[in-house]
């Protein structure tokens, strides 16, 4: 129930290092955002400078529209799930689930009620009289998000909370965070490492890098238009082919040209751009030829099938490019092959810079 | 080359050796550890009579505790009791005046001490709190800084403290005992504390402050229930230390109202006209307390002697 | 490049609680310590006898050169370091011993556990006393013992003997400082993995080998710090002088803290008294620093 809102708010640490640069983030009420990124990248010191367990250095966060940069950690109406889950060792199930209603004076009846709802949504209820040290992991993580429940806050925050689960685990995991998230109507800050996680959970998704925002946007925006080759490498799996070449017009049309290689790109590409340019190509974005469609032609060097599709290795004009086709294509290691390419489906980039030239900067 | 399988009888032979060197090794350290003080002990329990005998007798043959009684009972004024040995060696063999002293001494030995304890607690937990789990400009130096002034020999800082507990008027008080004590032994507390609190994930401090605890209910309700061992060993360590310090107050302290328990039995061991089983005796009741402390807690000193080594 | 804070410069709040925090312990040390040690410093530019308080002429570094050529001094130096090398060696070896067979197994090893602390807890003056009795040269222990078990044949003088007396005064001080040295190697000693030893056994290293390659070269932190920290304490030390022999017989056992004491409370000489404690004080600073260095650097 509250819309936070990040204007050019930086962190820096006494050596100097900055650790995030001039952040701008509007969160609409219970939105569900991601702050999606490598490691050091700075989204979970965001996360704590929006929990008020970080200083902000320079700029501004609003609660609604209350400043909160000098508000302490304990006064803002946040609940966090830790990666590490933290519980208090000393302190049993319900207790660790209670600490933050008791903090707040939250009355004996109501707190044991709240307490025994969030413990049955969790199914917990029967270990609400151990330790965390008598649990295993999945139910320390249910603990811990038992706590964070159980408050109501107005604002969600997760760090990493799934990255020490099991594969499987997981995944059943983030179907219980969308509900959560749903059941609650609070607004959502989530951050994590996994590109995955981010584009099945968030609304909207805020890729870091080394501190500084590389993009904002949808799921669906980021993963079709990526602003930049960073935003392309990072989501999808497997990662976009990159193709280095050179930009030069044929019959009106903007070419990639690389050795024999030449392919027509989309319209829309700045006519003042350089001639340094990369291809990006996912590898799902490969077909059939078709008439009127660029064709990329290779050997392949390794066929790898996973049983629901096939992944092959390509060796393009001494490059390696990764193409799925469907599992019943029947390719050898060897074989020169042929594919279709749908420009439309085509990134394209400066090398340079690394920016792409058909996605402008929203 | 063969290779020796073990029979599943396992030979008995290297048990057996095994088994005897570690009997007579512990032997000889109980002997080592023990000896000193059982000799000590024995002594306390002899007349004044049998305790020269030559050569001495290990085990009293008339065991006694007078020289107890006389500790306990003694009326400042009263004078010897004990007749001088029939041999004539000037052994002394008086039980002196000032035995009445002793239980005194030992009584403000015990007030220092609980005071200092409480005192290093106070000062020194929040101060380790900030050291472990707080990010500010400084913060090792403050560390390095607490732990330098320990370096300075006692002995270096005992004019300076002499002359300025004279001119405050504080000689002869338990006060400035109780200052001074509280400032060389709150370094290695807070040394032992912020290890141990830094030991504890920095998360749940973050998870306590946003349940809503501020800094000093982080320490109060999270860390200090967590850090139980380490409170005990630091509370244990400034008590000893200041049970057992002579030096400062040999400086401080002049007349029978402060003085602590060291200062009486070294007063004891100067003078000369005192029976050897009643300085024994005195020995043995200045021992009894530390003594105890250390064999029952022992666990706990020793894990907080190792916080201090792993992080040294 | 570092961001300063917008608008007015207000300490973090962090930085403010952790002054805050911090303030008790600064206030207690500065006061009782920091103070002192310049308040000392200061005194020993100034010629400060309390026999004549009213005179406190200014001599700068002359106390300190009079100290440093006293011969008297001199000598104590050259006995301090005496003292203090065999106390450090003794200790770490009867350490090492004690740690190694408390890092065993064995029944009844809890026992030896507690009682190992008790050296260590029992009050120095106590510990004086206590040997002093046993030195005793009428009716001590020690001649005791040794005349029952025939090593001698008449009683013997101790501390009586110049000969004799550092050594034995360091037997009474290594004695209280075993239990100490002791838990900080076993700290090391219990550190050790155990895969290193499976690995040494593998490799055909009978147990003395296994010793002198897995478990020594793993100690040498633990050395490094019990030598140390010893040799910071043996420098020091002025209890057991006190207690056993006033810097006797004859000055045998006149070491820097009874040379201190002497001058500052019999001699009443306060500037002298304090330049002595400040060359002690940057002696051991010097002293921990160069063994650090050295013990750090055998690779």
């Amino acid at each position: 129930m509250a819309r936070i809102r990040l204007q050019s708010v930086s962190k820096a640490y006494g050596g100097g290092q900055a650790a995030v640069t001039d952040l701008t983030l509007d969160i609409a009420d219970r939105e569900f955002v991601v702050l999606l990124g490598p490691s050091g990248c700075g989204k979970s010191t965001t996360l704590n400078m929006v929990a008020g367990l970080e200083e902000i250095t320079r700029g501004t966060l609003l609660f609604d529209d209350e400043v909160m940069n000098h508000t302490p950690a304990h006064k803002r109406d946040v609940a966090m799930v830790f990666q590490s889950y933290a519980l208090y060792p000393h302190k049993s199930v319900f207790e660790n689930i209670a600490f933050g209603l008791r903090m707040r004076r939250v009355p004996e009846a109501e707190l044991t009620r709240r307490v025994h709802d969030a413990a049955e949504r969790l199914e917990i209820t029967h270990l609400l009289q151990r330790r965390p040290s008598q649990l295993s992991g999945g139910q320390r993580q249910r603990v811990a998000l038992g706590r964070a429940m159980v408050r109501q806050p107005a604002v969600f925050l997760m760090d990493e909370p799934l990255s020490n689960l099991d594969a499987s685990l997981r995944i059943a995991m983030r179907a219980q965070i969308r509900h959560l998230h749903a059941e609650m109507r609070t607004t959502f800050l989530y951050v994590t490492h996994d590109q995955a996680e981010a584009l099945t959970l968030a609304d909207r998704i805020v890729l870091m890098r080394d501190g500084v925002v590389q993009q904002l946007g949808t799921p669906h925006d980021i993963y079709e238009r990526p602003r930049n080759m960073f935003v392309a490498a990072f989501l999808g799996s497997p990662a976009i082919n990159f193709l280095d070449g050179q930009l030069s017009t044929e019959s009106d049309a903007p070419c990639f040209r690389r050795g024999e290689l030449s392919i027509t790109l989309p319209p829309g590409i700045a006519a003042t751009a350089t001639r340094d340019i990369v291809l990006g190509l996912r590898a799902e974005d490969v077909g059939p030829v078709q008439d009127g469609f660029p064709v990329l032609r290779g050997m392949v060097d390794t066929a790898m099938p996973t049983g629901s599709d096939q992944f092959l290795g390509l060796k393009v004009g001494g490059n390696d490019v990764f193409v799925r086709v469907g599992k019943d294509s029947a390719v050898r290691e060897g074989e020169t092959i042929s594919l279709g390419l749908n420009p439309a489906r085509l990134h394209v980039f400066d090398k340079a810079s690394g920016l792409s030239l058909l996605h402008g900067h929203s | 080359m063969t290779i020796v399988v073990n029979t599943p009888s396992r030979p008995l032979l290297p048990i057996v050796v095994r088994g005897c060197g570690l009997a007579v090794a512990s032997l000889l350290l109980l002997f080592y550890l023990l000896a000193p003080v059982a000799w000590l002990a024995s002594s306390s329990l002899q007349t004044g009579r049998e305790i020269v005998s030559v050569p001495p007798h290990w085990i009293p043959d008339h065991p006694t505790l007078r020289n107890f009684k006389a500790i306990f009972s003694a009326i400042p004024g009263l004078g010897a009791s004990e007749a001088p040995a029939p041999d004539g060696t000037n052994s002394g063999g008086f039980i002196p005046s000032t035995a009445g002293n002793l239980l005194p001494a030992m009584l403000n030995s015990l007030i220092v001490a609980s005071i200092v304890v409480l005192l290093n607690l106070i000062v020194g937990v929040p101060a380790a709190y900030a050291i472990a789990k707080i990010r500010f400009r400084g913060r090792n130096l403050a560390l390095y800084t607490v732990l330098a002034t320990r370096v300075i020999p006692d002995i270096a800082l005992v004019v300076p403290f002499f002359l300025v507990v004279r001119k405050l008027g504080l000689l002869d008080s338990l006060t400035s005992l109780i200052v001074t004590y509280l400032a060389i032994t709150v370094p290695f507390s807070v040394f032992v504390l912020a290890s141990t609190f830094e030991q504890l994930p920095d998360d749940l401090d973050r998870a306590a402050r946003v349940d809503g605890c501020s800094r000093s209910q982080v320490l109060l309700r999270i860390f200090l229930p967590l850090a139980r061992p380490a409170l005990v060993a630091v509370g244990l360590f400034a008590f000893l230390a200041s049970w057992n310090e002579f030096l400062l107050a040999l400086m401080f302290t002049q007349t029978a109202a402060s003085q602590t328990l060291p200062i009486i039995v070294a007063a004891f061991t100067s003078d000369f006209t005192v029976s050897f089983s009643f300085l024994n005796a005195a020995g043995v009741l200045a021992v009894l307390p530390p003594a105890i402390l250390a064999v029952v807690f022992e666990r706990y000193i020793v894990s907080g002697l190792t916080a201090g080594a792993v992080k040294g | 490049m570092a961001a300063a804070v917008s608008g007015r410069y207000r300490l973090p709040h962090e930085e403010r609680a952790a002054l805050g925090l911090l303030a008790p312990l600064a206030l207690v040390l500065m006061a009782v310590t920091l103070f002192p040690i310049l308040y000392s410093l200061w005194i020993s530019f100034y010629g400060l006898n309390l026999r004549r308080p009213n005179r406190m002429p200014f001599v700068g570094f002359d106390n300190y050169l009079s100290v440093l050529t006293n011969p008297q001094f001199l000598e104590s130096v050259g006995r301090t370091a005496i003292f203090s090398v065999i106390s450090v060696i003794a200790v770490s070896i009867l350490a090492l011993l004690a740690a190694l067979l408390l890092n065993q197994e064995f029944p009844g090893r809890r026992i030896l556990s507690a009682c190992l602390l008790i050296p260590w807890a029992i009050p120095s003056v106590v510990n004086g006393l206590m040997w002093k009795w046993i030195y005793d040269a009428n009716y001590g222990a020690l001649n005791g013992a040794l005349l029952q078990l025939g090593f001698i044949d008449a009683a013997m003088v101790w501390l009586g003997d110049a000969n004799k007396t550092l050594g034995l005064i360091a037997n009474a001080f290594v004695w209280k400082e075993v239990p100490l040295a002791s838990v900080l190697l076993l700290v090391n000693l219990k550190a050790i993995p155990a895969d290193l030893y499976a690995a040494a056994r593998v490799d055909g290293a009978p147990a003395w080998r296994r010793f002198l390659h897995v478990t020594l070269p793993a100690l040498r932190p633990g050395f490094m710090l019990v030598a140390v920290y010893e040799a910071m304490m043996a420098v020091r030390h002025f209890d057991l002088f006190f207690l056993l022999t006033e810097g006797g017989p004859g000055g045998a056992s006149d070491v820097v803290a009874w040379r201190i004491y002497v001058e500052t409370f019999r001699n009443l000489s306060f500037g002298t008294g304090a330049a002595m404690s400040y060359i002690l004080a940057v002696a051991t600073l010097l002293m921990s620093y160069g063994l650090i260095r050295a013990l750090a650097q055998r690779v």
